[in-house]
């Protein structure tokens, strides 16, 4: 944990033998778990071929693309989303559980946990916009993003490892730190390539890095894409806001994302009804709010001109009528 | 009827569909032993098609 987050008070209606933080953190526990039970399955059917059918190299190939590509996009929600809710509210009232869930947690998604939260909360959160935040894609003052496939292909893990070393490296607390969480998370991430290491890159490395460039990346793209830092003229112009319901729903409220921001504090499960609370606000600031999810949204984003206008057209809903 | 609905399954839907990803991995992964890996990798396709023209 991050000072920031570990030093985060619990609730005061808090028992003191209550495992969890917020009754809902549950879904977040229960969905990693399934993350792994997934992970499981797909080791143990490649390791046992002929209960699959999957004796041949074109089958193989078959069940090695199918299960990299939807475990990868399990493992970005994971880590993108599902991990980022702890590191801004971590969920158990156990500093060592916290701690030592949040270091399995990570590892599946291809990250030591403890530089995923330096990377959100210490240079994000706090710098949302400005040259500071080099998590987001380059831009310019005007809010115009770099090319999408430039971003989602050259952010992780070279821009991110190049940033991480120079700051990492450059306090001795930090780096004695990042060392040992770093010898942690490489301890728990190669096991896989102690079982079978042709297994490990294919059911392991790549969808690692499918959950990175295609779902986490595109996912802090379109949050911020044509965005601009927050200033009192422009309050609520900093993020984009996804209200549709069903992406919602399986996205832990991630795409109410202005009212993070603007509140990293309040839990997820509370994100819907602060929207409803400060839909006015976002109105007449002139959110930019969209009807689809941050899937559409980068689909918009990585086509022509064309394509690109429809993720700036507003949702009718949310138009100001002044 | 109405209390039990909201007691009990509005809350088991909503971990449903909470994990409605990972549930649907598994289903992929483990599927491709009941189907075979081609139709696995066909409802793939079609799923992320559906996800990044709908989502």
């Amino acid at each position: 944990m991050i000072p920031e987050a570990r030093d985060f008070p619990a609730p005061a209606a808090l028992r003191p033998w209550r495992l969890l933080s917020n009754p809902q953190d549950w879904n977040c526990v229960i969905f990693h778990f399934i993350c792994l039970t997934a992970y499981a399955c797909a080791f143990w059917l490649y390791l046992h071929p002929e209960v699959a059918g999957i004796t041949g190299p074109w089958s193989r190939i078959a069940f090695v693309l199918a299960s990299a590509m939807v475990l990868g996009w399990i493992s970005g929600i994971d880590v993108g989303v599902n991990f980022h809710n702890h590191s801004h509210r971590p969920i158990f009232t156990s500093q060592f559980l916290n701690r030592w869930f949040g270091r399995i947690w990570t590892f599946s998604g291809g990250w030591p946990s403890f530089f995923w939260e330096y990377c959100h909360v210490t240079i994000h959160h706090a710098n949302l916009l400005s040259a500071a935040d080099w998590t987001l894609p380059k831009h310019s003052a005007d809010g115009k993003f770099e090319n999408f496939q430039r971003y989602l292909f050259t952010h992780w893990p070279w821009r991110l490892s190049m940033h991480l070393w120079k700051d990492f490296t450059a306090r001795q607390t930090l780096r004695r730190r990042s060392f040992r969480e770093l010898a942690i998370f490489l301890a728990l991430w190669s096991i896989p390539f102690w079982i079978d290491p042709v297994m490990a890159v294919w059911l392991w490395a790549l969808p690692h890095w499918i959950a990175n460039a295609f779902v986490m990346n595109s996912g802090m793209y379109v949050q911020h894409a044509g965005c601009v830092p927050k200033t009192p003229a422009k309050p609520v112009s900093h993020s984009t806001v996804f209200v549709s319901n069903l992406f919602n729903l399986t996205m832990f409220n991630i795409g109410f994302h202005s009212e993070h921001h603007d509140h990293p504090r309040v839990h997820w499960s509370e994100l819907p009804e602060l929207h409803e609370r400060l839909k006015r606000d976002l109105i007449d600031g002139r959110a930019h709010v969209v009807p689809f999810g941050n899937y559409h949204a980068a689909f918009l984003l990585a086509g022509d001109d064309a394509r690109q206008q429809g993720f700036a057209e507003q949702d009718s809903r949310y138009k100001t009528t002044r | 009827m109405g209390r039990l609905l909201r007691t009990y399954v509005s809350p088991i839907g909503l971990v449903f569909g909470r994990s409605f990803f990972p549930l649907f991995a598994i289903v992929i992964i483990v599927g491709a032993a009941l189907w075979g890996p081609w139709v696995s990798l066909g409802v793939t396709v079609v799923a992320i098609a559906t996800a990044l023209r709908s989502l």
